[in-house]
Protein backbone atom coordinates (compact mmCIF):
# COMPACT_ATOMS: atom_id res chain seq x y z
CA UNK A 1 0.00 0.00 0.00
CA UNK A 2 1.70 3.48 -1.28
CA UNK A 3 2.22 5.47 2.08
CA UNK A 4 0.43 8.47 0.29
CA UNK A 5 -2.31 6.40 0.93
CA UNK A 6 -1.94 5.22 4.68
CA UNK A 7 -1.52 8.62 5.30
CA UNK A 8 -4.60 9.59 3.69
CA UNK A 9 -6.59 6.92 5.48
CA UNK A 10 -5.34 7.79 8.85
CA UNK A 11 -6.32 11.27 8.28
CA UNK A 12 -9.77 10.33 7.40
CA UNK A 13 -10.13 7.67 10.42
CA UNK A 14 -8.72 10.33 12.74
CA UNK A 15 -10.88 13.24 11.24
CA UNK A 16 -13.81 10.45 11.73
CA UNK A 17 -13.01 10.09 15.63
CA UNK A 18 -12.63 13.69 16.21
CA UNK A 19 -15.61 14.62 14.93
CA UNK A 20 -17.43 11.57 16.51
CA UNK A 21 -16.16 12.63 19.87
CA UNK A 22 -16.89 16.02 19.22
CA UNK A 23 -20.50 15.18 19.24
CA UNK A 24 -21.07 13.28 22.24
CA UNK A 25 -18.36 15.25 24.16
CA UNK A 26 -20.43 16.15 27.02
CA UNK A 27 -20.47 12.24 28.03
CA UNK A 28 -16.67 11.57 27.48
CA UNK A 29 -15.78 10.29 30.52
CA UNK A 30 -13.28 8.06 31.77
CA UNK A 31 -13.55 3.91 32.51
CA UNK A 32 -11.28 4.21 35.34
CA UNK A 33 -11.72 0.31 36.49
CA UNK A 34 -9.45 -0.55 39.53
CA UNK A 35 -8.34 -3.96 40.86
CA UNK A 36 -9.61 -5.20 43.90
CA UNK A 37 -6.93 -5.16 46.86
CA UNK A 38 -4.69 -8.50 46.56
CA UNK A 39 -4.23 -10.16 49.81
CA UNK A 40 -4.03 -13.61 50.77
CA UNK A 41 -7.70 -13.33 52.07
CA UNK A 42 -9.26 -12.92 48.50
CA UNK A 43 -12.59 -14.76 47.94
CA UNK A 44 -12.48 -16.44 51.64
CA UNK A 45 -16.03 -15.92 51.61
CA UNK A 46 -16.52 -17.78 48.26
CA UNK A 47 -14.61 -20.76 49.58
CA UNK A 48 -15.55 -20.68 52.91
CA UNK A 49 -18.76 -19.85 53.05
CA UNK A 50 -20.37 -19.97 49.80
CA UNK A 51 -24.28 -20.09 51.57
CA UNK A 52 -23.41 -16.69 52.35
CA UNK A 53 -21.89 -15.72 49.27
CA UNK A 54 -24.15 -17.27 47.03
CA UNK A 55 -26.91 -14.53 48.64
CA UNK A 56 -24.52 -11.92 47.89
CA UNK A 57 -24.35 -13.07 44.25
CA UNK A 58 -27.91 -12.81 44.14
CA UNK A 59 -27.72 -9.37 45.48
CA UNK A 60 -25.48 -8.19 42.43
CA UNK A 61 -28.22 -9.20 40.11
CA UNK A 62 -30.87 -6.98 41.96
CA UNK A 63 -29.98 -3.74 41.72
CA UNK A 64 -28.57 -3.72 38.54
CA UNK A 65 -31.35 -5.44 36.85
CA UNK A 66 -33.85 -2.53 38.76
CA UNK A 67 -32.10 0.06 37.21
CA UNK A 68 -32.31 -1.08 33.85
CA UNK A 69 -35.67 -2.04 34.02
CA UNK A 70 -36.83 1.61 35.69
CA UNK A 71 -35.03 3.17 32.59
CA UNK A 72 -36.46 1.16 29.81
CA UNK A 73 -40.02 1.44 30.85
CA UNK A 74 -39.94 5.13 32.12
CA UNK A 75 -40.62 4.18 35.89
CA UNK A 76 -44.46 3.95 35.56
CA UNK A 77 -44.64 0.30 34.74
CA UNK A 78 -45.74 -1.13 38.18
CA UNK A 79 -46.21 -4.85 36.69
CA UNK A 80 -43.07 -4.76 34.45
CA UNK A 81 -41.20 -3.73 37.89
CA UNK A 82 -43.38 -5.36 40.78
CA UNK A 83 -43.86 -8.42 38.94
CA UNK A 84 -41.62 -9.31 35.88
CA UNK A 85 -38.31 -7.15 37.17
CA UNK A 86 -38.58 -8.52 40.79
CA UNK A 87 -39.54 -12.02 39.83
CA UNK A 88 -36.35 -12.30 37.77
CA UNK A 89 -34.27 -11.08 40.69
CA UNK A 90 -36.09 -13.33 42.80
CA UNK A 91 -35.46 -16.49 40.51
CA UNK A 92 -31.30 -15.50 40.10
CA UNK A 93 -31.06 -15.31 44.15
CA UNK A 94 -33.15 -18.70 44.16
CA UNK A 95 -30.77 -20.03 41.72
CA UNK A 96 -28.20 -19.73 44.48
CA UNK A 97 -25.19 -18.60 41.96
CA UNK A 98 -21.63 -19.84 42.70
CA UNK A 99 -20.33 -16.30 40.73
CA UNK A 100 -21.70 -13.08 40.82
CA UNK A 101 -22.56 -11.73 37.10
CA UNK A 102 -21.55 -9.28 34.98
CA UNK A 103 -23.56 -6.55 35.70
CA UNK A 104 -22.67 -4.86 32.39
CA UNK A 105 -24.72 -7.74 31.30
CA UNK A 106 -27.68 -7.06 33.09
CA UNK A 107 -28.01 -3.29 33.03
CA UNK A 108 -26.68 -2.16 29.60
CA UNK A 109 -28.36 1.16 29.18
CA UNK A 110 -28.31 2.03 32.72
CA UNK A 111 -24.38 1.31 32.54
CA UNK A 112 -24.07 4.16 29.63
CA UNK A 113 -25.98 6.24 31.00
CA UNK A 114 -24.49 6.68 34.81
CA UNK A 115 -20.96 4.81 34.46
CA UNK A 116 -20.00 7.25 37.20
CA UNK A 117 -22.09 6.22 39.46
CA UNK A 118 -21.98 2.67 38.68
CA UNK A 119 -17.80 2.63 39.08
CA UNK A 120 -18.64 4.14 42.31
CA UNK A 121 -20.47 1.38 43.40
CA UNK A 122 -18.02 -1.33 41.96
CA UNK A 123 -15.70 0.53 44.15
CA UNK A 124 -17.39 0.12 47.09
CA UNK A 125 -19.44 -3.30 46.27
CA UNK A 126 -15.42 -4.68 46.37
CA UNK A 127 -14.60 -3.01 49.92
CA UNK A 128 -17.92 -4.89 51.05
CA UNK A 129 -16.84 -8.15 49.57
CA UNK A 130 -12.87 -7.02 50.82
CA UNK A 131 -14.82 -7.09 54.46
CA UNK A 132 -16.64 -10.10 54.52
CA UNK A 133 -13.59 -12.18 53.18
CA UNK A 134 -11.52 -10.72 56.02
CA UNK A 135 -14.24 -11.21 58.65
CA UNK A 136 -14.58 -15.07 56.98
CA UNK A 137 -10.67 -16.02 56.85
CA UNK A 138 -8.26 -16.96 59.70
CA UNK A 139 -6.07 -13.56 59.15
CA UNK A 140 -4.76 -13.39 62.59
CA UNK A 141 -5.20 -9.43 62.65
CA UNK A 142 -8.25 -8.57 61.02
CA UNK A 143 -8.27 -4.71 62.40
CA UNK A 144 -4.71 -4.42 60.14
CA UNK A 145 -6.47 -6.01 57.17
CA UNK A 146 -9.20 -3.67 57.50
CA UNK A 147 -7.21 -0.72 57.90
CA UNK A 148 -5.70 -1.65 54.80
CA UNK A 149 -8.43 -1.96 52.61
CA UNK A 150 -10.13 1.09 53.98
CA UNK A 151 -6.90 2.90 53.04
CA UNK A 152 -7.25 1.60 49.63
CA UNK A 153 -10.41 2.54 49.08
CA UNK A 154 -10.06 5.92 50.32
CA UNK A 155 -7.28 6.01 47.84
CA UNK A 156 -9.82 5.87 44.97
CA UNK A 157 -11.15 8.99 43.26
CA UNK A 158 -14.51 7.06 43.01
CA UNK A 159 -14.69 6.20 46.89
CA UNK A 160 -17.53 7.03 48.88
CA UNK A 161 -16.89 9.86 51.56
CA UNK A 162 -16.47 8.27 55.37
CA UNK A 163 -18.38 10.95 57.06
CA UNK A 164 -21.82 10.53 58.14
CA UNK A 165 -24.46 11.78 55.76
CA UNK A 166 -27.48 13.37 56.47
CA UNK A 167 -29.72 10.90 54.98
CA UNK A 168 -32.68 12.47 56.18
CA UNK A 169 -31.87 15.41 54.18
CA UNK A 170 -30.16 13.00 51.30
CA UNK A 171 -34.15 10.95 51.12
CA UNK A 172 -35.74 14.72 51.27
CA UNK A 173 -35.41 16.08 47.31
CA UNK A 174 -38.71 16.90 45.96
CA UNK A 175 -38.55 13.25 43.82
CA UNK A 176 -37.23 11.08 46.38
CA UNK A 177 -39.68 8.60 47.91
CA UNK A 178 -40.96 7.93 44.28
CA UNK A 179 -39.55 4.43 43.78
CA UNK A 180 -40.99 3.45 47.63
CA UNK A 181 -44.25 4.85 46.74
CA UNK A 182 -44.98 3.11 43.45
CA UNK A 183 -42.90 0.24 44.04
CA UNK A 184 -43.32 -1.16 47.62
CA UNK A 185 -42.70 -4.45 46.95
CA UNK A 186 -39.14 -4.25 44.95
CA UNK A 187 -38.48 -1.52 46.97
CA UNK A 188 -38.76 -3.63 50.64
CA UNK A 189 -36.93 -6.11 48.22
CA UNK A 190 -33.59 -3.94 47.81
CA UNK A 191 -33.61 -2.57 52.25
CA UNK A 192 -33.58 -6.86 52.57
CA UNK A 193 -30.60 -7.05 50.37
CA UNK A 194 -29.31 -4.16 52.46
CA UNK A 195 -30.60 -5.81 55.98
CA UNK A 196 -28.21 -9.35 55.38
CA UNK A 197 -25.51 -7.04 53.78
CA UNK A 198 -24.46 -5.02 57.36
CA UNK A 199 -26.52 -7.60 59.64
CA UNK A 200 -23.70 -10.49 59.08
CA UNK A 201 -20.98 -8.35 60.17
CA UNK A 202 -21.87 -8.14 64.28
CA UNK A 203 -22.23 -12.07 64.14
CA UNK A 204 -19.20 -12.91 61.55
CA UNK A 205 -16.80 -11.05 63.35
CA UNK A 206 -17.94 -12.40 66.92
CA UNK A 207 -17.88 -16.03 66.26
CA UNK A 208 -14.08 -17.84 66.52
CA UNK A 209 -14.21 -20.18 63.73
CA UNK A 210 -15.46 -21.06 60.51
CA UNK A 211 -18.33 -23.57 61.88
CA UNK A 212 -19.52 -21.06 64.23
CA UNK A 213 -19.27 -18.30 61.93
CA UNK A 214 -21.70 -20.59 59.40
CA UNK A 215 -23.74 -21.27 62.42
CA UNK A 216 -24.04 -17.37 63.46
CA UNK A 217 -25.28 -16.23 60.35
CA UNK A 218 -28.02 -18.80 59.55
CA UNK A 219 -30.51 -17.00 61.63
CA UNK A 220 -30.21 -14.03 59.36
CA UNK A 221 -30.22 -16.29 56.41
CA UNK A 222 -32.96 -17.46 57.63
CA UNK A 223 -34.63 -13.90 58.09
CA UNK A 224 -33.38 -12.58 55.37
CA UNK A 225 -35.26 -15.44 52.76
CA UNK A 226 -38.69 -14.69 54.95
CA UNK A 227 -38.20 -11.02 54.00
CA UNK A 228 -37.56 -12.37 50.15
CA UNK A 229 -40.93 -13.68 50.50
CA UNK A 230 -43.10 -11.56 52.22
CA UNK A 231 -41.20 -7.90 51.34
CA UNK A 232 -41.08 -5.80 54.55
CA UNK A 233 -43.20 -3.23 53.51
CA UNK A 234 -43.75 -1.45 56.64
CA UNK A 235 -40.32 -0.37 56.91
CA UNK A 236 -40.21 3.02 56.24
CA UNK A 237 -36.84 3.53 55.94
CA UNK A 238 -33.71 1.44 54.43
CA UNK A 239 -31.67 -0.55 57.66
CA UNK A 240 -29.05 1.39 58.77
CA UNK A 241 -25.00 -0.64 59.87
CA UNK A 242 -25.63 0.43 63.51
CA UNK A 243 -28.50 -0.46 64.25
CA UNK A 244 -28.08 -3.92 62.57
CA UNK A 245 -24.46 -4.23 63.70
CA UNK A 246 -23.60 -2.16 65.95
CA UNK A 247 -20.44 -3.48 67.50
CA UNK A 248 -19.00 -3.55 63.87
CA UNK A 249 -20.08 0.28 63.97
CA UNK A 250 -18.63 1.52 66.46
CA UNK A 251 -15.17 -0.29 65.67
CA UNK A 252 -15.13 0.64 61.98
CA UNK A 253 -17.56 3.74 62.25
CA UNK A 254 -15.99 4.84 58.47
CA UNK A 255 -16.97 1.48 57.09
CA UNK A 256 -20.51 1.72 58.57
CA UNK A 257 -20.59 5.12 57.09
CA UNK A 258 -19.44 4.15 53.64
CA UNK A 259 -21.83 1.31 53.61
CA UNK A 260 -24.55 3.16 54.87
CA UNK A 261 -24.13 5.81 52.19
CA UNK A 262 -23.51 3.50 49.49
CA UNK A 263 -27.19 2.04 50.36
CA UNK A 264 -28.31 5.70 50.06
CA UNK A 265 -27.29 6.25 46.67
CA UNK A 266 -28.69 3.35 45.75
CA UNK A 267 -32.05 4.27 47.33
CA UNK A 268 -31.29 7.90 45.41
CA UNK A 269 -30.72 6.62 42.00
CA UNK A 270 -34.24 4.32 42.19
CA UNK A 271 -36.13 7.79 42.75
CA UNK A 272 -33.90 9.63 40.35
CA UNK A 273 -34.63 6.62 37.85
CA UNK A 274 -38.62 6.13 39.02
CA UNK A 275 -39.42 9.84 38.81
CA UNK A 276 -41.26 12.19 35.95
CA UNK A 277 -39.58 15.53 37.59
CA UNK A 278 -36.67 14.26 35.40
CA UNK A 279 -38.07 13.24 31.92
CA UNK A 280 -35.65 12.63 30.09
CA UNK A 281 -32.45 10.32 30.33
CA UNK A 282 -30.22 13.43 29.74
CA UNK A 283 -32.06 14.77 33.13
CA UNK A 284 -31.90 11.89 35.08
CA UNK A 285 -28.18 11.27 34.06
CA UNK A 286 -27.19 14.99 35.00
CA UNK A 287 -28.75 14.55 38.44
CA UNK A 288 -27.47 11.45 39.45
CA UNK A 289 -23.87 12.64 38.69
CA UNK A 290 -25.05 16.20 40.47
CA UNK A 291 -25.34 14.29 43.77
CA UNK A 292 -22.46 11.61 43.17
CA UNK A 293 -20.56 14.46 42.96
CA UNK A 294 -21.64 16.91 45.31
CA UNK A 295 -22.75 14.92 48.21
CA UNK A 296 -21.21 11.20 48.24
CA UNK A 297 -17.75 11.18 46.87
CA UNK A 298 -14.84 11.79 49.53
CA UNK A 299 -13.44 14.67 47.57
CA UNK A 300 -15.83 16.86 47.95
CA UNK A 301 -15.91 16.22 51.77
CA UNK A 302 -14.71 20.06 52.11
CA UNK A 303 -17.98 21.69 50.79
CA UNK A 304 -20.32 18.86 51.61
CA UNK A 305 -23.42 20.12 53.13
CA UNK A 306 -25.13 16.91 53.63
CA UNK A 307 -21.90 15.67 56.59
CA UNK A 308 -23.03 15.68 60.04
CA UNK A 309 -20.65 17.13 62.61
CA UNK A 310 -21.11 14.71 65.38
CA UNK A 311 -22.17 11.52 65.42
CA UNK A 312 -25.32 12.56 67.93
CA UNK A 313 -26.77 14.51 65.15
CA UNK A 314 -28.03 11.52 62.76
CA UNK A 315 -31.23 10.12 63.57
CA UNK A 316 -33.86 8.48 61.91
CA UNK B 1 -9.66 -8.02 27.70
CA UNK B 2 -11.64 -5.49 29.04
CA UNK B 3 -12.67 -4.48 32.60
CA UNK B 4 -15.99 -5.33 32.84
CA UNK B 5 -14.98 -7.38 35.83
CA UNK B 6 -18.09 -6.62 38.93
CA UNK B 7 -16.16 -6.63 42.35
CA UNK B 8 -15.89 -10.24 42.71
CA UNK B 9 -14.02 -11.56 39.64
CA UNK B 10 -10.58 -11.65 38.83
CA UNK B 11 -11.27 -12.27 35.21
CA UNK B 12 -14.23 -11.78 33.52
CA UNK B 13 -15.46 -13.68 30.23
CA UNK B 14 -17.19 -10.57 28.50
CA UNK B 15 -13.24 -9.22 28.19
CA UNK B 16 -12.30 -9.83 25.29
CA UNK B 17 -7.87 -9.71 24.39
CA UNK B 18 -6.78 -11.22 20.84
CA UNK B 19 -6.65 -14.96 20.29
CA UNK B 20 -8.41 -15.44 23.45
CA UNK B 21 -10.28 -17.47 21.56
CA UNK B 22 -10.37 -15.67 18.30
CA UNK B 23 -8.33 -12.44 16.76
CA UNK B 24 -10.06 -9.68 17.92
CA UNK B 25 -10.19 -7.53 20.80
CA UNK B 26 -12.28 -4.96 22.33
CA UNK B 27 -11.95 -1.49 23.45
CA UNK B 28 -11.53 -2.19 27.58
CA UNK B 29 -8.54 -2.68 29.71
CA UNK B 30 -8.13 -4.44 32.27
CA UNK B 31 -8.53 -2.99 35.75
CA UNK B 32 -6.14 -1.08 36.98
CA UNK B 33 -3.32 -3.30 39.08
CA UNK B 34 -4.56 -6.28 37.65
CA UNK B 35 -2.40 -9.19 36.05
CA UNK B 36 -3.58 -12.19 33.86
CA UNK B 37 -1.25 -15.37 33.06
CA UNK B 38 -2.62 -16.23 29.61
CA UNK B 39 -2.31 -19.38 27.48
CA UNK B 40 -3.64 -21.22 24.28
CA UNK B 41 -2.90 -23.81 22.07
CA UNK B 42 -4.18 -22.94 18.30
CA UNK B 43 -3.69 -25.35 15.62
CA UNK B 44 -3.95 -23.80 11.34
CA UNK B 45 -4.76 -26.49 9.28
CA UNK B 46 -3.68 -25.07 6.05
CA UNK B 47 -5.35 -25.69 2.46
CA UNK B 48 -1.55 -26.14 1.36
CA UNK B 49 1.26 -27.13 3.41
CA UNK B 50 1.68 -28.17 6.78
CA UNK B 51 -0.62 -28.00 9.90
CA UNK B 52 0.84 -25.13 11.87
CA UNK B 53 0.62 -25.70 15.67
CA UNK B 54 1.22 -22.54 18.12
CA UNK B 55 1.38 -22.17 21.67
CA UNK B 56 0.75 -18.44 23.04
CA UNK B 57 1.50 -17.86 26.61
CA UNK B 58 1.30 -13.99 27.34
CA UNK B 59 1.65 -12.01 30.74
CA UNK B 60 -1.06 -8.42 30.86
CA UNK B 61 -0.63 -6.32 33.65
CA UNK B 62 -3.11 -3.11 34.26
CA UNK B 63 0.14 -1.22 34.58
CA UNK B 64 -1.68 2.45 34.79
CA UNK B 65 -5.64 3.55 34.69
CA UNK B 66 -6.97 2.30 31.65
CA UNK B 67 -3.50 0.99 29.68
CA UNK B 68 -2.78 -2.39 30.24
CA UNK B 69 0.88 -4.01 28.80
CA UNK B 70 1.12 -7.41 27.30
CA UNK B 71 4.05 -9.79 27.03
CA UNK B 72 3.36 -12.05 24.81
CA UNK B 73 6.25 -14.99 22.53
CA UNK B 74 4.32 -17.43 20.13
CA UNK B 75 5.83 -20.59 19.71
CA UNK B 76 5.42 -22.26 16.43
CA UNK B 77 5.50 -25.64 15.20
CA UNK B 78 7.81 -25.72 11.79
CA UNK B 79 9.02 -22.06 12.12
CA UNK B 80 11.19 -22.22 9.37
CA UNK B 81 8.27 -22.00 7.19
CA UNK B 82 6.75 -18.82 8.46
CA UNK B 83 6.37 -15.70 6.75
CA UNK B 84 5.38 -12.27 7.89
CA UNK B 85 5.73 -10.56 11.16
CA UNK B 86 5.31 -13.20 13.80
CA UNK B 87 7.93 -15.42 13.73
CA UNK B 88 8.20 -18.17 16.64
CA UNK B 89 10.17 -17.10 19.16
CA UNK B 90 9.52 -13.42 18.66
CA UNK B 91 9.14 -11.02 21.71
CA UNK B 92 5.86 -9.06 21.26
CA UNK B 93 5.32 -6.19 23.78
CA UNK B 94 2.09 -4.27 23.10
CA UNK B 95 0.32 -0.97 25.40
CA UNK B 96 -3.18 -0.96 25.00
CA UNK B 97 -4.31 2.61 25.62
CA UNK B 98 -8.84 3.00 26.16
CA UNK B 99 -9.89 6.55 25.59
CA UNK B 100 -13.37 6.39 27.56
CA UNK B 101 -15.74 4.11 28.73
CA UNK B 102 -18.68 3.40 26.14
CA UNK B 103 -22.21 6.21 26.75
CA UNK B 104 -25.32 6.51 25.18
CA UNK B 105 -23.69 8.92 22.76
CA UNK B 106 -20.27 7.52 22.39
CA UNK B 107 -18.86 4.13 21.77
CA UNK B 108 -15.39 2.93 23.40
CA UNK B 109 -12.29 4.04 21.78
CA UNK B 110 -8.96 1.88 22.12
CA UNK B 111 -5.62 2.37 20.80
CA UNK B 112 -3.15 -0.56 20.58
CA UNK B 113 0.67 -0.11 19.57
CA UNK B 114 2.50 -3.26 19.63
CA UNK B 115 6.47 -4.22 18.89
CA UNK B 116 8.06 -7.39 17.77
CA UNK B 117 11.43 -7.83 18.47
CA UNK B 118 13.60 -9.92 16.43
CA UNK B 119 14.13 -12.80 19.34
CA UNK B 120 12.72 -15.60 16.96
CA UNK B 121 13.58 -18.08 14.25
CA UNK B 122 14.74 -16.36 10.90
CA UNK B 123 13.33 -12.95 12.38
CA UNK B 124 14.68 -9.54 11.55
CA UNK B 125 13.82 -6.47 12.00
CA UNK B 126 11.68 -4.84 14.59
CA UNK B 127 8.32 -5.24 13.43
CA UNK B 128 5.69 -2.16 14.74
CA UNK B 129 1.91 -2.28 14.49
CA UNK B 130 -1.06 -0.02 15.49
CA UNK B 131 -4.54 -0.76 15.88
CA UNK B 132 -7.65 1.52 16.34
CA UNK B 133 -10.63 -0.19 18.52
CA UNK B 134 -14.21 0.37 18.96
CA UNK B 135 -16.80 -1.06 21.08
CA UNK B 136 -20.25 -0.43 20.99
CA UNK B 137 -23.44 -2.38 22.31
CA UNK B 138 -27.21 -2.33 21.35
CA UNK B 139 -28.62 -3.88 24.04
CA UNK B 140 -26.46 -7.32 25.35
CA UNK B 141 -24.92 -7.51 22.11
CA UNK B 142 -21.56 -5.86 21.89
CA UNK B 143 -19.82 -4.40 17.92
CA UNK B 144 -16.17 -4.55 17.77
CA UNK B 145 -14.42 -2.89 15.14
CA UNK B 146 -10.85 -3.72 14.74
CA UNK B 147 -8.63 -2.30 11.83
CA UNK B 148 -4.64 -2.31 12.17
CA UNK B 149 -1.35 -1.45 10.05
CA UNK B 150 2.03 -4.02 10.62
CA UNK B 151 5.27 -2.37 9.90
CA UNK B 152 8.10 -4.97 9.27
CA UNK B 153 11.53 -3.61 10.16
CA UNK B 154 13.14 -5.93 7.59
CA UNK B 155 10.92 -7.60 4.86
CA UNK B 156 12.31 -10.33 4.03
CA UNK B 157 12.29 -12.44 0.07
CA UNK B 158 9.07 -11.66 -0.77
CA UNK B 159 7.28 -10.32 1.95
CA UNK B 160 5.32 -7.30 2.26
CA UNK B 161 6.65 -4.12 3.70
CA UNK B 162 3.58 -3.45 5.54
CA UNK B 163 -0.11 -5.09 6.04
CA UNK B 164 -3.29 -4.25 7.12
CA UNK B 165 -6.16 -6.17 8.85
CA UNK B 166 -9.65 -5.33 9.68
CA UNK B 167 -11.65 -7.21 11.86
CA UNK B 168 -15.97 -6.84 12.55
CA UNK B 169 -17.19 -9.19 15.44
CA UNK B 170 -20.24 -9.38 17.30
CA UNK B 171 -20.01 -10.90 21.57
CA UNK B 172 -22.99 -11.77 23.47
CA UNK B 173 -23.37 -12.98 27.10
CA UNK B 174 -25.56 -16.10 27.09
CA UNK B 175 -28.26 -17.32 29.18
CA UNK B 176 -29.62 -13.67 30.31
CA UNK B 177 -31.30 -13.26 33.09
CA UNK B 178 -30.21 -17.09 34.93
CA UNK B 179 -27.02 -17.57 33.95
CA UNK B 180 -24.14 -15.24 32.93
CA UNK B 181 -20.64 -17.35 32.23
CA UNK B 182 -20.59 -17.30 28.96
CA UNK B 183 -20.08 -15.25 26.29
CA UNK B 184 -19.70 -16.20 22.59
CA UNK B 185 -18.02 -14.03 19.84
CA UNK B 186 -18.48 -13.87 15.91
CA UNK B 187 -15.95 -12.37 14.04
CA UNK B 188 -15.50 -11.39 10.26
CA UNK B 189 -11.84 -10.69 9.21
CA UNK B 190 -9.68 -9.92 6.40
CA UNK B 191 -5.97 -8.97 6.41
CA UNK B 192 -3.83 -8.70 3.34
CA UNK B 193 -1.20 -11.98 2.63
CA UNK B 194 2.25 -11.76 3.89
CA UNK B 195 3.61 -12.16 0.75
CA UNK B 196 2.90 -9.71 -2.38
CA UNK B 197 1.28 -10.38 -5.07
CA UNK B 198 -1.64 -12.26 -2.81
CA UNK B 199 -5.06 -12.10 -2.49
CA UNK B 200 -6.26 -11.46 1.27
CA UNK B 201 -6.63 -14.08 4.07
CA UNK B 202 -10.64 -13.47 4.85
CA UNK B 203 -12.30 -15.59 6.88
CA UNK B 204 -15.24 -16.38 10.20
CA UNK B 205 -14.36 -17.22 12.98
CA UNK B 206 -16.31 -18.45 15.94
CA UNK B 207 -15.58 -18.55 19.86
CA UNK B 208 -16.32 -19.19 23.47
CA UNK B 209 -14.84 -17.76 26.81
CA UNK B 210 -16.31 -19.46 30.34
CA UNK B 211 -16.19 -18.47 33.36
CA UNK B 212 -14.51 -21.47 35.44
CA UNK B 213 -14.11 -19.67 38.76
CA UNK B 214 -13.25 -16.36 39.89
CA UNK B 215 -9.84 -16.49 38.84
CA UNK B 216 -10.42 -18.63 35.52
CA UNK B 217 -11.55 -18.35 32.32
CA UNK B 218 -11.49 -20.69 29.44
CA UNK B 219 -12.10 -20.16 25.92
CA UNK B 220 -12.30 -22.12 22.90
CA UNK B 221 -12.75 -21.18 19.21
CA UNK B 222 -13.26 -22.29 15.71
CA UNK B 223 -12.71 -20.57 11.93
CA UNK B 224 -11.90 -20.74 8.46
CA UNK B 225 -10.43 -18.52 5.78
CA UNK B 226 -12.92 -18.94 2.49
CA UNK B 227 -10.69 -16.43 0.20
CA UNK B 228 -6.90 -15.85 0.05
CA UNK B 229 -3.56 -17.66 -1.03
CA UNK B 230 -3.43 -21.56 -1.73
CA UNK B 231 -2.03 -22.11 1.68
CA UNK B 232 -5.18 -20.18 3.59
CA UNK B 233 -6.09 -21.57 6.69
CA UNK B 234 -8.75 -24.36 6.23
CA UNK B 235 -9.90 -24.80 9.95
CA UNK B 236 -8.61 -22.91 12.76
CA UNK B 237 -9.03 -24.16 16.08
CA UNK B 238 -8.16 -22.78 19.70
CA UNK B 239 -8.16 -23.90 22.89
CA UNK B 240 -6.51 -21.38 26.22
CA UNK B 241 -7.25 -20.75 29.39
CA UNK B 242 -6.57 -17.15 31.36
CA UNK B 243 -5.90 -16.94 34.90
CA UNK B 244 -6.18 -13.59 36.91
CA UNK B 245 -5.16 -12.43 40.43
Amino acid sequence: MPITTIIRSLALVTSAAIAFSSAGCGQFEPRDKRFYYRALWNFSLREDLAELDSEFNGVDFGHSNLYENLLLTGGRDVPAIEERARKETLAFIASKPRLNPNEEAIAPTYMKLAWRAQNTFDEAHALHRATYDIAVSDEPDKDRAIRNVLAYYKDSAYAITSKLLDHRRLDGFPYSKTFRQRFPLFNATIWSYHYLQVAVYDPLLAAPDLPAKTQAVRPILATYRRYLDVPPVDWTFMPLTAELSPQFAARYPELAHIFDNLHMLHDNISDILASERLPTWESKRAEIYRLVNTYYLAAADATNPMILSTEGAHHH
Amino acid sequence: MAGLAGPALALDHDNLDPNRPIGLEDAYAIPKGEIGLEGGVRFNDRREGRTHVTFQPQIIYGAFANAQIEMQGDLFTDPQSLVGANKSGDLHLGLLYNFNTETLNLPALAVRVEADFPTGVNSKGVDTQLTGILTRSFGRLRVHLNGGYTILGSPQGQERPGTYRAVAAVSYPLGYPGWFRDTLIVSLYTRQSDRQGQRNHTGVEIGLRHQLTSRVVLDGGLGTEFMGPSERAALLGTVGVSVGF
